[in-house]
């Protein structure tokens, strides 16, 4: 159980060690920068005052931004050979002189960058021209067979009128409607260029006077002209956008193969974005600092393991003044974790729900054990047990340089698969119960024979009650260990009275009743048990379970006076229908376990549907192989999500609160590489 | 009529209730993580690094469906179609058959509603993907239920023979 002490430290340095010492810190990443706010200090700050860097961590952060999506771009040209397991490889070491290369080479990385983004702004900008000219070049489409120039309007002695009906048209029938209409003019000759449904595309030419007569007839057909009429005819206009279309595409090529060009230079763009995002956080620690005109102060929590280094190194190297003290009672400590091999996997899974608030313990070694047994529980195949172990386990030692958030995630499901292991092998099962399948199907095993896998304990589809009851009773102690959490944690602040009226009475009362209940006669046969509890016992736990109650409705309204209190505390008595919930809760251990067993025999049981023929074998692989996979996976996401459940609601429901805020160092955040120390 | 066997249609009802079981549950989770999967894939558009967490998320009302599966096959198992021997009265067909009621129809309706926690935890996920822990208890809350009646359906099945 281990929340990492945290120590004040205050650094008061010489400006001219200032870079150095900011970019000692930050590589170390020991110390969350954390400077009191200006109105705190009043007259205390005396000539010291902070300096504005916002703008010159824009400029990196900016800068950084830049390098990423250029990036982005040079990888839709060329694609890196990105390997399946990438991201377990981690970020690639570099020594700080590496580092130092980076900077110098920077300015000339982002002139690059900038290149290579221009040239994607390009690339995009073509594209949307080459949609506009095809747009163009199909708007043309009806009007191909025109050999004329689009905009004409006549000669001089005739109009002109190129346009659409908006309906099927022949020749004959818009020389008829216009006659019809103007029975007066003759001489009007009209030309179909093309129709298509609800669209005639014409050519119309009449007599120079008579065209204004003509066009109002014609506006009576509801004839429109082209919205965007070409200049030369169609047939050439179509060409000038095809060669368009066609310069735009060489364009984009060049400019996709200049983008790809610059593929060998990917790592650096990526170190020097890292580099930018370094600098923006060293520029934002370095607007914190309380600074005078030779000196700088600099303050925040540093873990207390590192503090003693630390300081030496601080006055020894760089000639400050550092010290070092035990933080203030009210002041608000980042958390950090710090737990061993075998429960450091966990903590993950505190984060996610909330890191141990003030004075709060860190459940890590209780947890873990549940964690691992639960889950082991849910999922019980042996099989699928081993699987998981042996996945992660592969991965864990072959990957020496997975990044420490997933080293101890797939660390946490490897207990949790070596626990699964453990609990099939107990219940017998090994891909549900594919060894006996497999016997009975290819190898002429008696059907009546026993089982081949038999389960070392008892087989769960045979005994649910039995399962069922083994769940409530682990259920009761992970509760019960909950209670245990709180206890500890109200005495360690002295409360031991609370620690009393809290927790132990719950203890008698729960404890007291669950003895009771079990020595019931209806209960034993209800349940298939046969525990001979003497009555003297019952009667002592049924008078711990009294006290218990009365304790509870005594003590858990002891804020309130009077009526109140005492409503108060039967109110906290009701509080033992939340145990019964909680308990019951458990019953999903069986369901689970049993879903695991039950898909797995029934994909086995589909598999063996063709005999034992070869195609049998061949089904029998298929099916075995895929619907393992599947159960694995659904009773995976199951048994997780499940064990979080109990974790979250049922055990920490009973001490936890949580609401603590994590430690968060001045340190290189960086995405591709990690600075080794020197 | 007179000398119809009513007895015969024991083993009908029973097989009646393992298919509802199948049925209903499926139905439900089918819906469910229909409705969880277009939230899921709307998150991913934006931010594909969420894929693992929303894909998570998706998949809690599935569980459903799995459920009464496992429902249908035990009771298969039971009345004799994949083993065991067929109920050989018309009570005891229909015993079968209400004991896998609680998983057919609490199965269905919590799937639907198990989505709609899961749909605003998935929304939760895309503002504050750091809050994914939590994000995953609202709709774990929900299957309770369906745990719930996944046992009192599992024992009273498993149970009913020896009456």
């Amino acid at each position: 159980m281990a929340v990492v002490e945290m120590k004040r430290i205050h650094v008061y340095a010489l400006k001219n060690n200032r870079k150095k010492i900011l970019e000692m810190l930050q590589r170390r990443a020991v110390v969350e920068v954390d400077t009191p706010e200006e109105a705190s200090l009043g007259e205390a700050k005396g000539p010291f005052s902070k300096t504005d860097t916002a703008s010159a961590r824009l400029t990196f952060e900016k800068n950084a931004q830049l390098v990423g999506s250029a990036v982005e771009t040079l990888d839709s040209y060329a694609p890196p050979q990105k390997s399946m397991l990438a991201m377990l490889e981690g970020r690639t070491g570099v020594s700080a002189r590496q580092v130092q290369q980076t900077a110098e080479a920077a300015p000339e990385v982002t002139k690059i960058a900038a290149n290579i983004v221009a040239l994607g702004k390009r690339v995009n900008d073509q594209q949307a021209e080459i949609a506009r000219l095809e747009a163009q070049l199909e708007a043309l489409k009806p009007w191909m067979n025109l050999d004329v120039s689009m905009r004409t309007i006549g000669t001089n002695s005739t109009s002109v009128f190129i346009g659409t009906f908006p309906e099927e048209l022949t020749a004959g029938e818009i020389k008829t409607r216009l006659a019809a209409a103007l029975p007066e003019i003759s001489g009007v000759e009209a030309e179909v260029v093309s129709t298509q449904p609800q669209q005639t595309c014409a050519f119309v030419v009449c007599l120079g006077r008579e065209g204004a007569k003509v066009e109002s007839a014609l506006r009576g057909m509801g004839f429109t002209y082209p919205a965007a009429p070409s200049k030369k005819p169609p047939v050439q206009r179509a060409e000038d956008l095809r060669a368009r279309i066609a310069a735009a595409q060489a364009d984009i090529e060049s400019a996709g193969k200049e983008i790809a060009s610059y593929a060998g230079r990917r790592q650096d763009l990526l170190f020097t974005s890292d580099y930018y995002t370094m600098r923006a956080s060293k520029y934002q620690v370095l607007g914190d600092l309380w600074q005078s005109p030779h000196v700088f102060y600099l303050t925040g929590y540093v873990t207390a393991g590192a503090a003693p280094a630390l300081q030496r190194e601080l006055e020894e190297k760089y000639q400050a003044f550092v010290e070092v003290e035990t933080p203030a009672e009210g002041e608000d400590l980042p958390i950090k974790l710090q737990n061993g091999f075998f429960s450091a996997p966990v903590e993950g899974v505190i984060e996610g729900y909330s890191l141990p608030g003030k004075r709060e313990v860190d459940p890590s070694k209780v947890m873990c054990v549940f964690y691992y047994v639960l889950f082991g529980m849910m999922l019980s195949d042996a099989a699928y047990g081993f699987l998981i172990a042996l996945g992660m386990g592969i991965v864990l030692l072959k990957f020496k340089n997975i990044e420490e958030g997933l080293r101890k995630t797939l660390r946490m499901f490897f207990f949790c698969g070596l626990s699964t292991m453990f609990w099939g092998v107990l219940f017998g099962s090994y891909f549900g119960d594919a060894v006996d399948v497999i016997a009975r199907t290819f190898f002429g095993y008696g059907a009546d024979m026993p089982s081949l896998t038999p389960p070392l304990w008892f087989a769960p589809l045979d005994q649910p009650m039995r399962l069922m009851l083994f769940s409530f009773l682990l259920g009761i102690i992970h509760l019960f260990a909950g209670l245990a959490m709180q206890i500890y944690q109200l005495c360690r602040r002295g409360k031991y009275l609370d620690a009393l009226y809290d927790s132990g009475f719950w203890y008698m009362l729960v404890g007291g009743l669950i003895i009771a209940l079990v020595s019931l006669d209806m209960f034993q046969e209800m349940m298939g048990l046969s525990i001979a509890i003497p009555p003297v016992v019952t009667n002592i736990a049924l008078a711990f379970a009294a006290i218990g109650a009365v304790g509870i409705v005594a003590t858990s309204g002891r804020e309130s006076r009077g009526v109140k209190r005492f409503l108060k505390g039967l109110y906290g008595l009701y509080g033992v229908s939340s145990w019964l919930s909680d308990i019951l809760s458990y019953s999903r251990l069986l369901a689970l376990g049993l879903a695991t067993g039950v898909i797995a025999q029934v994909f086995n049981m589909l598999g063996t549907m063709a005999g034992s023929g070869p195609v049998g074998v061949v089904l029998f692989v298929l099916v075995f192989v895929i619907g393992h996979v599947l159960n694995l996976l659904i009773n995976l996401l199951g048994a997780y999500v499940h064990t979080n459940r109990l974790q979250y609601v049922e055990f920490f429901g009973k001490f936890y609160e949580g609401g603590g805020r994590k430690f968060e160092p001045f340190a290189a955040k960086t995405k591709y590489f990690k600075i080794t120390e020197e | 009529m007179q000398n119809f066997d009513w007895n015969a249609l024991g083993v009908v009802f029973a097989l009646l209730g393992a298919v509802l079981a199948a049925l209903m549950g499926g139905i439900g989770s089918a819906i469910g993580v229909g409705l969880t999967g277009q939230a899921a894939a709307g998150v991913v558009t934006e931010d594909p690094s969420q894929f693992g967490k929303v894909l998570i998320l998706q998949l809690l009302p599935g569980t459903q469906g799995i459920y009464g599966l496992l429902i249908g096959f035990v009771t298969l198992t039971q009345i004799g179609v994949l083993g065991g021997t067929a109920p050989d009265t018309l009570s005891k067909g229909l015993l079968y058959l209400a004991a896998c009621l609680p998983m057919a129809i609490v199965g269905m309706v919590s799937a639907k509603w198990q989505a709609k926690a899961a749909v605003s935890s998935i929304s939760l996920v895309a503002k504050r993907p750091d809050q994914f822990g939590k994000s995953m208890i609202f709709p774990a809350m929900v299957e309770t239920y369906a745990v719930l009646a996944l046992l009192i359906s599992i024992l009273s099945i498993t149970s009913i023979a020896n009456i």
